[in-house]
């Protein structure tokens, strides 16, 4: 009855903060069939308003990519996140991206994890069109988009049913 | 057990997108398939594991299948590797 109780709530569940401002869109409209196609889990996606990528939750960074496009880290719930910021970005080789942590590392929720020059990267022809997924999302009952529209770094972005 | 062993010749090594088609691939063998970089060992059907390989251009990855469709999954994966690393 408690747990009926708490679903009622939303308190069943974990909610996952934009790491970005922007725009939400879903993940079906990012230009690359592996990300929108879910195949790496689902999510949502972010059109930048600003340069910087934020740990949306307190866990632990699994990877940081080199190139600085793309940082993976699990969450103390346990949840498993992807973070790619643009479409074909590993090309860039590091250009415009500043990287602000280290694989192994603990992050608190809100701390800097990657600084990228939004308008430097589409001036070199790429779309800076982030995804946020839930590489576990089959550990899960249920990942949903919880926001469209404009969205804060910090504003809750994802919501998944344990 | 098969062994695929494979030098990376991408240039921007096993980054999200081919990780993510590998995993898309050895998911549809019954066979346990497990990957090795030179730094670790992961599942090849877990996307984060693979991914954490952070695996370059020149470096050696091995994977290990076991199971009663290796013959067939140790060719697919020959394959898949000439053509997307």
């Amino acid at each position: 009855m408690f747990g009926k109780l708490k679903s009622l709530l939303g308190g069943a569940g974990i909610d996952i903060p934009s790491p970005v401002a922007g725009t939400v869109v879903p993940l079906a409209e990012v230009p690359d069939p592996t990300l929108a196609q879910g195949i790496l889990g689902k999510g949502a996606a972010v059109v930048p308003s600003e340069g910087r990528i934020t740990a949306p939750a307190d866990g632990t960074v699994d990877l940081i990519f080199d190139t600085g496009h793309a940082v993976s880290l699990t969450t103390q719930d346990g949840v498993s996140l992807l973070i790619h910021i643009g479409v074909d970005t590993v090309r860039l080789a590091g250009a415009h991206f500043t990287v602000c942590c280290k694989t192994e590392d603990s992050v608190k929720a809100g701390d800097t994890l990657i600084l990228f020059d939004p308008v430097a990267i589409q001036s070199a022809g790429y779309d800076t069109i982030t995804s946020v997924i839930v590489c576990n999302t089959e550990a899960f009952a249920a990942v949903r988009p919880i926001r469209s529209g404009a969205v804060a770094a910090g504003d809750p972005l994802l919501h998944i049913d344990k | 057990m098969k062994v695929v062993e494979y030098v990376i010749t991408d240039d921007y090594g096993l980054h999200a997108r081919p990780a993510g088609m590998l995993v898309e691939m050895v998911a549809k063998f019954k066979s346990d398939i497990q990957i090795a970089s030179p730094k670790k060992e992961v599942s090849a059907k877990r996307i984060m594991g693979v991914m954490s390989l952070g695996a370059k251009k020149g470096e050696t990855i091995k994977l290990t299948i076991s199971g009663e469709d290796e013959a067939e999954a140790a060719k697919a994966l020959q394959t898949f590797l000439k053509a997307n690393l």
